[in-house]
C-alpha cells in the first residue's frame, strides 16, 4: 500500500510528478491532483480536500479504520474514496491524517480499492475553510494521460 | 453527447431567451438586467440553464432567476417544471444537495433604537456560544436513536413543537405548515441516518448564518403589517438546510439514477443532472427520501429558532414571532396551466423561492389576503428583502433566494482578509462573530450580486413585490 501523509496540505512550489491543488468555483470547491498512479492521485485528492478546510498538524490521532470502495469506474471509485471522508467526519468526528490505497482492481463495471485511513480527532483540528459535504458528479475525472494519471472532483461545501 | 449552443437574446425588459438548439427541449429565460446576468469568463450558469432544457417532460422553459450562478448540473437559482403525466423527470441535482435548505424569519418585540451596541454586543456573544455551527460541534437535540429521528423526518417542524421546540403559532407561518406529506424514512440510507442523527439544530458553515437584522425601510405597509413587520424592527433570520442527511439522500439517489438512465434512454450533457420519471419506483423512492430531508430541515431550522428566542429572552428580556419559514431547495408536485391546460408538474426549485400569491388556498389564513412571504437574505454587510408573490408568474410561482454569489471563494480570499473585513463590519455597527476568519473573508458581501439590483429586478420582471428592506445588525457565520 501507497502511504501519502495529510499533515501537511501545502502545494508544492512547483509542479511535481505529485500534487494537489483547488482551483476557483463561484460557490463550491474544485479540486485536482496528479500521480504516477491512480491510486496515488486518489490519495493526492483526499489530501487537497481535508487541506482545503482542516489543519490536522496539531490533532490528536486517534487509530486506524480500514474500508473497500466499489463503484463501477475509476472516478466513481475517486468519489467513493471522498464520500468516506465526508461520512467519517460527520459520524465518528474523524478526519484522516494519512492514507494508504491498495491497488484498483476489478473490471471495468466494477472496480474496487481499499483504503486504510489513519484517523485524527475533528475535535482537535483547526478549522481553515468551508466543510464538504458532498460530492457532485459534474466534472467527476481520473484518468491516465501521457504524464500521468490526474483527478478532478467538484465539492458541495 | 454534444455540448448545447447558447444564443442569447434580449426578449423584454429583464427577460434574455436563450434560443432552444438541440437537444434542448425548450428555451431558457433568464430574468436579468444587463450587470446581473451571468457573463463572467469561465462562468457556466447560461450554459446550465441551457442543459436543463435537455430533462425529458420538461415543460415552457428552463428558468433562471435574477441571483443565477454557476452551479454543478443545474444553475443556483434555476426552476425547471416537468409534466409528470408525459414521462417527466425528476432529477435530485434540481433540488441540491441540502435539500429543504431554506430561510426563516423571526420578528422580535423591541426596536433598533431600543438597543445599543453593548446590548448588542452581550446579544451576539450569547448567540456565538450557543448557535452550533462549523466543524463537528454536534447539534441543539440530542435524539434517542435512528427511531425517533424517523419520527421527526415524518413529523418536520410539527415533531419538534410537539416536543416542546417552539410554539403551534410557529407552525401556522411555516411553509406547508412545518412539515412536508409524503415522507419515507424507509428510504433513506443508513449512512444518511447516521450523520443526521447528531446534527439536529445546527447551521453548518459556509453561507449558512443566523443574522440579527433591523427594518431599514418599509415598501408596503400593508403588507408588511400583515406579515408582522414594522420600520425598525428588530429581526433574526436564519438560513440553513438539512445538513448531512439531506446531502447523503441527493448523493444516494444521484449515483442510483446515474447508472439506470440507460433503461429510459435517456442521454444527460452532464451527470449531476441524472433523473429519472417522476411516475417510477425509483422516482418515488427519491421523492419519499426528499421529503423526509425537507421535513428535517424544517426541525433543524425550528430548533434554532428555540436557540435565538432563549438568546434574545435572556440577554433582551424580549420574545420572537415567526413571520415565515420558506424552502429554496425543493422538488414539489404542483399542478399549473401549461398551454391551458391544468397538468400535473413536479417543480424543481434549486435556489429559488416559491412565491405564492394573494388568495392561494395553500397560503395560511391571515396571509391569505396579502400573498405569501418570499425570504430574499443578501449579504451580512448590504441588505436583505421580505417580498412578496403576485399574481401572473410565468416561472410557476418562483422568485430568487438571495443575492447570488459572482466571486469563487478563491477570488475572495485573494481580495480580502477577514481581520479587516470584520474591523470594517464593526465599524459599521455590525457585530460579528464567525466561525473563522477565512471563512468571513470567503463569504465577504463583494462576492455577492447587488442585492437591491436583484430585488428590483425580481419585482420588474413579475415575480415578486418588495415588501421590506432589512439591514444586519450582528452576524453568526456558519
Amino acid at each position: 500500500m501507497r502511504e501519502a501523509s495529510l499533515v501537511d496540505g501545502r502545494e508544492p512550489a512547483a509542479r511535481s510528478d505529485r500534487g494537489h491543488r483547488s482551483v476557483p468555483h463561484t460557490a463550491d470547491l474544485r479540486v485536482e491532483a496528479w500521480a504516477p498512479t491512480a491510486e496515488g492521485c486518489i490519495g493526492e485528492l483526499v489530501h487537497a480536500l481535508v487541506g482545503s478546510f482542516a489543519d490536522l498538524s496539531g490533532a490528536r490521532i486517534v487509530g486506524e479504520r480500514a474500508c473497500t470502495v466499489l463503484a463501477v469506474s475509476d472516478p466513481d471509485l475517486l468519489a467513493g474514496v471522498l464520500e468516506e471522508v465526508i461520512y467519517r467526519m460527520d459520524v465518528d468526528g474523524e478526519l484522516p491524517a494519512a492514507l494508504a490505497l491498495g491497488p484498483i482492481g476489478g473490471l471495468d463495471g466494477a472496480r474496487s480499492v481499499e483504503v486504510r485511513f489513519r484517523m485524527a480527532d475533528t475535535a482537535t483540528a483547526a478549522l481553515v475553510g468551508a466543510v464538504p459535504k458532498a460530492v457532485s458528479l459534474h466534472g467527476l475525472e481520473l484518468g491516465e494521460g501521457p504524464g500521468g494519471w490526474t483527478c478532478a472532483a467538484t465539492v458541495d461545501v | 453527447m454534444s455540448e448545447v449552443e447558447i444564443v442569447l437574446v434580449e426578449a423584454g425588459r429583464y427577460r434574455w431567451r436563450i434560443e432552444q438548439r438541440p437537444p434542448m427541449r425548450v428555451p431558457g429565460v433568464v430574468f436579468a438586467n444587463g450587470a446581473l446576468l451571468p457573463q463572467a469568463a469561465g462562468d457556466h450558469a447560461l450554459e446550465q440553464v441551457a442543459n436543463v432544457a435537455t430533462l425529458p417532460g420538461i415543460v415552457r422553459a428552463s428558468y433562471a432567476m435574477p441571483d443565477v450562478h454557476w452551479g454543478y448540473g443545474f444553475p443556483i437559482g434555476g426552476v425547471a417544471a416537468t409534466d409528470v403525466g408525459q414521462g417527466g423527470v425528476v432529477s435530485p441535482g434540481g433540488v441540491g444537495f441540502d435539500i429543504s435548505c431554506g430561510v426563516r424569519l423571526l420578528a422580535a418585540g423591541v426596536d433598533r433604537d431600543e438597543l445599543d451596541a453593548e446590548r448588542i454586543r452581550r446579544l451576539m456573544d450569547l448567540l456565538d456560544r450557543t448557535v452550533p455551527r462549523g466543524l463537528g460541534r454536534g447539534g441543539l437535540w440530542h435524539l434517542s436513536g435512528p427511531e425517533e429521528l424517523d419520527e421527526l423526518l415524518l413529523g418536520g417542524a410539527r415533531y419538534a413543537v410537539e416536543h416542546g421546540h417552539g410554539v403551534p403559532r410557529d407552525l401556522e407561518r411555516c411553509e406547508d405548515r412545518g412539515v412536508l406529506a409524503g415522507a419515507a424514512p424507509g428510504e433513506v440510507s443508513n449512512r444518511a441516518v447516521e450523520r443526521g442523527l447528531q446534527q439536529v439544530g445546527s447551521l453548518g458553515s459556509a453561507n449558512h448564518f443566523l443574522e440579527v437584522q433591523a427594518v431599514d425601510r418599509v415598501h408596503d405597509p400593508e403588507t408588511a403589517a400583515a406579515f408582522g413587520l414594522r420600520t425598525g424592527q428588530v429581526c433574526v433570520m436564519i438560513h440553513c438546510g438539512s445538513r448531512g442527511l439531506g446531502h447523503q439522500i441527493c448523493t444516494d439517489h444521484v449515483r442510483a439514477m446515474d447508472r439506470e438512465l440507460h433503461h429510459y434512454r435517456i442521454e444527460l450533457p452532464d451527470r449531476q443532472l441524472a433523473c429519472t420519471p417522476v411516475d417510477s419506483p425509483r422516482g418515488r423512492a427519491y421523492l419519499g427520501a426528499m421529503t423526509a430531508a425537507a421535513n428535517y430541515g424544517r426541525a433543524n431550522r425550528q430548533l434554532l429558532s428555540e436557540a435565538a428566542r432563549r438568546a434574545f429572552a435572556t440577554a433582551l428580556g424580549v420574545g420572537l414571532e415567526l413571520v415565515y419559514d420558506v424552502s429554496h431547495n425543493l422538488a414539489k408536485l404542483e399542478t399549473h396551466e401549461v398551454d391551458g391546460v391544468p397538468r400535473k408538474l413536479c417543480v424543481h426549485r434549486k435556489g429559488a423561492t416559491r412565491a405564492l400569491p394573494p388568495g392561494d388556498p395553500d397560503l395560511p389564513a391571515d396571509l391569505t389576503g396579502a400573498g405569501q412571504p418570499v425570504l430574499v437574505p443578501g449579504t451580512m454587510g448590504t441588505a436583505s428583502y421580505v417580498m412578496v408573490g403576485l399574481p401572473g408568474n410565468e416561472a410557476f410561482r418562483s422568485a430568487c433566494h438571495g443575492a447570488g454569489r459572482v466571486w469563487s471563494r478563491h477570488q475572495a480570499l485573494r481580495t480580502v482578509r477577514g481581520e479587516h473585513l470584520k474591523g470594517e463590519l464593526e465599524a459599521r455597527g455590525i457585530a460579528v462573530r464567525p466561525a473563522l476568519m477565512r471563512a468571513l473573508a470567503e463569504e465577504t458581501p463583494e462576492a455577492y450580486k447587488d442585492v437591491d439590483a436583484v430585488a428590483a429586478v425580481t419585482e420588474a420582471a413579475g415575480l415578486a413585490r418588495q415588501v421590506a428592506r432589512l439591514v444586519p445588525l450582528g452576524v453568526c457565520k456558519g
